[in-house]
């Protein structure tokens, strides 16, 4: 008997020793890794001056006198004088028809963009996918590329593309079709990956070629999810031509830098309501027609 | 050669029996006039608009062949990729954009958190509420970060502070919408074990939600740096410095050589983040 409790109190001094090593080796690497990671957070805070930069001494004061500046003097009296009247509504929102002319010009932005980057993105979207694409170099190569694409903010290569194609909403265009495409590209190829093959198969089984493969087997099946994923992508492209007009691609972001030029920021208010109210506008739109969508897929 | 095969095997349907079948049910075999009508009324009827629209935002051939030979220029001119001396400035330019990024994404994590709680459905049960809260959320997820920082800039004064609250602006709503979603799929029977054995609400938060949706919120926040990190370069262009800015500038003086440096530059650390943060991601979920 002895020598086996012997041998029991030895196995358990053993793993008691190995717990505690394992748990101070586990403490260790968490301990690690919180230092490492506050250094990272301090070092980043530090970086980009978030403690004594040129805000100034007094943050909650200025913030609080930028909300003061932003919201107009209306007055309860007035509010629903015309333009020349100071606290009203119309004076508030002094060059309305411009700015519905250039929030419909943002419309149209988002979506030219969002067709034509659904156009390239399904394109790209054939040759990326790995059971459709006709070569694997091609599959590798579309891939690549469009993750080069995604890398670029669409601000940046409008910017370039403002220097190459002139101040308008053409370069806007571009750039949000150029990022869109890059995003449904892949979208899409993922779709397309988790299709059905049998359906292409028996397309190809009749003798059917690379299109009727494509056009009979994989579009059915995918369809209801490419409108979808290019439905969402257009309420994202809304906001994002929202702000293009700030390098000069287009659209109501130009009157947003107007407005912070000439320290209007009452001005800058307003036009944030507006972007606000098309954003909303364009999500019920997208939203009724996606529930549209699925419901002529499933039939109730 | 599908012809010929078509040619030895008999028609699956005869001829008469094509007759027979129009003769009972003809809009199933020609498509009636009106239908096609209404077609083709469909498709020029949506071609003009999306002309008309394509005219409105300018896009017309002319236009696009002129912009595409100056943009031809540019190309060339980025050939060969050249720092012109400024590389130690352009990494710490690149630097400075990451490390916005990262105290944006911070502060937006810490914004979300008692955000993402109240657009729970599991915590806030009043449907009015929870509606009114997860909208708000959809409505300024959608308001781009160059947005907010055009005006924040101004208030704060020209340098990164104010990029670093627009980035956490842009971030709250986002992340308030992926942890709320976070919290309500994960499963309550944890939380109802730890009720049951007399654990106090905040127990039962602590062990019993926490250890299920935190690696999902850890892992969204990552997400949302690699995003960031993408906005944080734009908000040079508006005054926060970074490598925004420097990209700006040479845009602004045509140096196409150094514009190509630098984006060269930029998108290998875009990769070099997501690469490892998607590293990370995978482990935090998949353990």
């Amino acid at each position: 008997m002895a020598p086996n409790e012997a041998l029991k109190a030895q196995i358990i001094r053993e793993f008691e020793a190995e717990r505690r090593v394992t748990l101070l080796r586990l403490r260790l690497q968490q301990a690690l890794v919180l230092v490492g990671f506050s250094a990272l957070i301090a070092a980043c805070f530090h970086v980009s001056g978030f403690f004594g930069g040129s805000q100034g001494s007094d943050p909650w004061g200025r913030i609080a006198n930028l909300l003061d500046i932003m919201i107009p003097d209306l007055k309860a009296g007035v509010i629903f004088e015309d333009r020349a009247t100071k606290g009203s509504l119309a004076s508030w929102f002094y060059d309305m028809p411009t700015w519905l002319s250039l929030l419909w010009e943002t419309v149209q932005i988002a979506i030219v963009a969002t067709l034509f980057g659904i156009f390239g993105g399904f394109w790209a979207s054939l040759l990326a996918s790995k059971n459709l694409s006709p070569s694997p170099i091609i599959h590798w190569l579309t891939r690549r590329t469009l993750e080069v694409i995604r890398t670029l903010p669409d601000l940046i290569v409008a910017l370039i593309l403002v220097a190459a194609f002139g101040v308008g909403p053409l370069p806007g265009v571009i750039a949000i079709a150029l990022g869109t495409m890059a995003s449904l590209g892949k979208l899409y190829s993922e779709a397309n990956e988790a299709a059905d093959m049998r359906p292409v198969e028996a397309v190809r089984a009749v003798g059917g070629s690379w299109w009727a493969q494509v056009r009979f087997g994989v579009l059915p099946q995918v369809l209801p999810h490419y409108a979808s994923y290019g439905l969402l992508r257009l309420e994202i492209n809304v906001g994002a031509a929202a702000a293009l007009g700030v390098v000069g691609a287009g659209g109501i972001g130009i009157e947003l830098s107007r407005a912070i030029t000439y320290t209007e920021f009452d001005t800058y208010f307003a036009l944030l309501i507006l972007i606000i109210g098309l954003i909303i506008l364009i999500d019920l739109v997208s939203e009724a027609v996606r529930h549209r969508l699925i419901g002529l897929e499933s039939p109730a | 050669m599908t012809r010929v095969a078509s040619l030895t095997v008999p028609p699956l349907i005869a001829a008469q029996e094509m007759e027979a079948a129009r003769q009972i049910a003809p809009h199933l075999i020609d498509t009636p006039f009106a239908v096609q009508l209404r077609r083709f009324v469909l498709w020029v009827g949506l071609s003009a608009l999306f002309i008309a629209l394509c005219i409105g935002v300018d896009m017309t051939p002319a236009a696009f062949a002129r912009g595409l030979t100056k943009l031809a220029d540019f190309m060339r001119g980025m050939f060969p990729p050249n720092a012109a001396g400024g590389e130690v400035r352009i990494l710490q330019a690149l630097a400075a954009t990451f490390a916005m990024a990262v105290t944006g994404t911070f502060l937006g994590v810490l914004g979300a958190l008692p955000l993402g709680l109240l657009g729970a459905k599991t915590f806030v049960a009043n449907p009015v509420l929870h509606f009114l809260i997860r909208r708000s959320f959809d409505v300024f997820r959608a308001i781009p970060a160059l947005v907010w920082a055009l005006i924040l800039i101004v208030a704060f004064g020209l340098g990164p502070f104010g990029g670093v609250i627009a980035l956490a602006l842009t971030d709250i709503p986002r992340l308030g919408k992926l942890y709320a979603e976070a919290i309500e799929n994960s499963d309550p029977r944890p939380q109802e074990g730890i009720r049951a054995t007399g654990g106090q609400r905040r127990a039962a938060i602590r062990f019993g939600l926490l250890p299920e949706v935190l690696p999902v919120m850890a892992s969204q926040s990552l997400y949302m740096l690699e995003s960031n990190f993408r906005n944080a370069a734009i908000l040079g262009i508006v005054g926060a410095g970074g490598i925004g800015f420097e990209l700006e500038e040479r845009i602004r003086i045509f140096a196409f050589d150094q514009v190509a440096w630098i984006v060269i530059a930029y998108v290998l650390c875009v990769m070099a983040l997501d690469y490892v943060s998607e590293k990370i991601r995978s482990k935090l979920v998949h353990g």
